[in-house]
């Protein structure tokens, strides 16, 4: 069972509450600090109440507790048997990582129960030794900041040489792919899997200025929500930051809040909805698919 | 009943949170479903969970209450939440602790008494009115602990001795939680074990992230064991388009989830029908487990065989209903990216080079329709059509000039 209160913030936040007490002597607005962060908005108004008031008989007035030890719980069956899972997964060789305890546990599902089928067919091979090494070479490098150098295909088929500061793995499901977000360099992003050499950098830069933060842009869309439209555009921009109104029977005006690099994938995502959508502005986002649809005229079809 | 924070049934909220979060443009009044008291409960408390990305219109309907969230800019997918707000009593609460601090090692074994004892003792003996936990209560604890995998029973002579199960140690997983938590299926559950974890840095963020199937694990998990178990299961249906919830029997055979709009379905064999269906995760109510079915290899051999020729979720038994599609694209020297476009993009099917700017992509599918979105995006360099179902390219075709009207791009304009 998911839904559990095993796995409730609440049991989370009492925990938290409770080892505080058990550590020192934390003051009223210091449990307060504790629901606030581990718990919801309106949980102040519960939780501190109900452990003051003696409802929850585990804190006596003086914010001192009966408990000896500081709560900790073993691990359910349920999160056993999905890391169990996840340990079956090709990725898990990227992570040096062994976890005790797990014998004779049942995997929680079988991951070729599951059909990734729209994902796209040259994603990174997470199983090749030369991809893992980098890949791990990438994450310590990250918690350590140290520079790193590479050399690096670009899409062009360009070879080039690089160095640079790695912050964050960025990762897609629908490519399988990750990106390494970086700084020290020209490139704000760098695919792993286009990374041949790599190696620790030991000179002393000089380093490039970090790169711009990425522009954030915004598109308007009106829809008609004709053959489930409406539940299909909804859903494949769902990832988007959006925001949707009624405008009239069945008409739909939508706004996507989109990363000014992805504006090339997102004009391509809209024409595949076809006429159930029209971009109303910006003006230049409707010359984008503008120029598409007259190069497509020239094309004529046979 | 006075409003609590907490829940004691999560398909309550599952679809007012995803009316919040995929739509966003209902207001209080297209909540017909449940009472209006009931949608201000609701809203109050995904508020409550997810403040931060509350986002609230006003419009001549009423006030719109949405979730806007840029999941590749979030560090978790803050749905989660949802699954961490179920209730208890004040019985259950004070138990869980209590019970843990007892049996504090794996080498403290103790009888159901020997519990009873202390916990009066030691652990109540403070308290004004102690609330009083019997033997049935705490037995009953106990038990579901065992079940859960907590503690462990284990007979000693005529009695049953308790005692904690081992603590897996998880450091050093830190990067795999936050990893898997994210893109494995189920990943709730990593985000269980994440609220475990010390504080750290999350190294990972995102892209093309689809968070919504989150609301569905209980459903998928029940799924997903049922397809393990080769059994079939009886599934409550609401599709939004028919309005009404249908029963229907039917053997899962594989889930199929969508990476580029975050649906997720289940393949079936439809026990009454004969036939292949797909079932949208979201749209299942309820999922009941039923029998062995002795004929489930069969049924997913069939099934694999066929799913060759799915471009999306339609299948059939008959091969004979297999539709062919073929397209050709124009792609100009230094637009390679497009041969890699089709190459990596196509699901099935097959594409070659035909002349020294032409490239062709064909395919036998089940439903030609379901490729025409991804058709679609190639718009721009689309030379040759040719579908067997002709009623398909000519509707594409159709629709092409629909979108160039759309645009005005009546053929003055296109030639300017």
């Amino acid at each position: 069972m998911i839904f559990s209160e095993l796995y409730s913030a609440y049991y989370n936040t009492v925990a938290g509450i409770l080892s505080a007490c058990l550590n020192g002597r934390p003051e009223e607005k210091d449990l307060r600090k504790i629901v606030e962060e581990r718990a919801f908005s309106e949980s102040v108004l519960t939780v501190l109440p109900a452990l003051k008031e003696g409802r929850w008989q585990l804190l006596r007035p003086d914010l001192t507790t009966p408990l000896r030890r500081e709560p900790a719980i073993p691990l359910t069956l349920l999160e056993k048997r999905w890391l169990k899972a996840i340990l079956q997964d090709p990725r898990i060789r990227l992570f040096d990582v062994h976890v005790d305890g797990l014998d004779g546990v049942d995997p929680l599902f079988d991951l070729n129960d599951i059909s990734y089928y729209d994902r796209y067919a040259d994603g990174d091979p997470f199983e090749d030794p030369e991809y893992v090494r980098r890949f791990r070479l990438i994450r310590e490098a990250i918690r350590t900041g140290t520079p790193l150098q590479a050399a690096y295909v670009n899409r062009k088929g360009l070879r080039l040489r690089m160095r640079f500061i790695p912050t964050g793995l960025e990762y897609s499901e629908k490519d399988d792919k990750f990106r390494v977000r970086v700084t020290g360099s020209r490139f704000a992003n760098l695919r792993l899997g286009r990374i041949t050499r790599l190696g620790i950098y030991q000179g002393d830069g000089p380093w490039h200025r970090a790169p711009e933060p990425e522009r954030i842009e915004e598109v308007t869309l009106e829809l008609r929500d004709e053959r489930n439209a409406l539940d299909r555009v909804m859903n494949h921009f769902a990832h988007l930051e959006k925001e949707a109104e009624k405008i009239g029977k069945d008409r739909y005006r939508i706004r996507l809040r989109y990363y000014k690099s992805d504006e090339t994938e997102l004009v391509i995502r809209i024409l595949g909805f076809g006429p159930v959508i029209k971009v109303t502005e910006p003006e230049n986002f409707v010359d984008l698919i503008k120029e598409r649809l007259i190069r497509q005229k020239e094309c004529g079809i046979r | 009943m006075a409003y609590n924070e907490l829940i004691k049934n999560f398909n309550r909220i599952r679809d007012y949170m995803k009316d919040f979060y995929v739509f966003g443009f209902k207001s209080r009044g297209d909540f017909t479903q449940k009472s209006a008291r009931s949608y201000d409960d609701e809203k109050r408390r995904v508020e409550s969970w997810l403040g931060d990305y509350m986002s609230f219109r006003h419009t001549p309907d009423g006030k719109n209450v949405f979730l806007s969230i840029d999941s590749r800019a979030a560090e978790s997918n803050p749905l989660y939440t949802a699954w961490k707000t179920k209730s208890f009593t004040d019985g259950d609460i004070t138990l869980h602790f209590i019970l843990f601090d007892i049996l504090y090692s794996p080498a403290v074994k103790m009888t159901l008494k020997e519990i009873l004892d202390r916990i009066d003792r030691e652990y109540l003996a403070d308290f004004a009115e102690p609330p009083e936990f019997d033997e049935s209560t705490v037995r009953k604890k106990l038990k579901e602990y065992v079940e859960e995998g907590l503690i462990r029973a284990e007979k000693d002579g005529r009695q049953m001795l308790y005692s904690r199960c081992e603590t897996t140690d998880l450091t050093g997983a830190s990067d795999v939680i936050d990893f898997f938590s994210e893109t494995a299926p189920l990943g709730v559950i990593g985000s269980f074990l994440k609220d475990r974890l010390p504080e750290h840095r999350n190294i990972f963020s995102f892209k093309h992230h689809y968070i919504n199937a989150a609301l569905d694990s209980e459903i998928l998990l029940t799924l997903l064991t049922a397809i393990r178990e080769k059994r079939t299961v009886t599934l409550e249906n609401k599709s939004p388009r028919f309005a009404r919830v249908t029963t229907v029997e039917v053997l899962p055979l594989k889930i199929l989830a969508g990476t580029q709009d975050g649906r997720w379905y289940l393949m079936s064999l439809h026990l009454k029908g004969n036939h292949f269906n797909a079932y949208r995760l979201d749209y299942l109510q309820k999922v009941k487990p039923g029998e062995v079915y002795e004929k489930f290899d069969t049924a997913a051999r069939a099934y694999e065989k066929r799913a060759a020729h799915s471009w999306s979720v339609s299948c059939e038994w008959s091969m004979q209903r297999l539709e062919h599609v073929e397209f050709v694209v124009e792609v100009l020297p230094g637009e390679e990216h497009i041969v890699e476009r089709l190459e990596r993009e196509k699901r099935c099917g097959s594409v070659e080079q035909i002349d020294e700017t032409h490239w062709r992509f064909s395919a036998d599918i089940f439903n030609s329709q379901e490729i025409l979105p991804w058709i679609r995006t190639f718009i721009c360099r689309i030379t040759q059509m040719d579908f067997s179902n002709r009623t398909v390219e000519n509707k594409f075709k159709e629709d092409l000039a629909e979108i160039m009207r759309l645009y005005g791009l009546t053929d003055r304009e296109a030639e300017s």
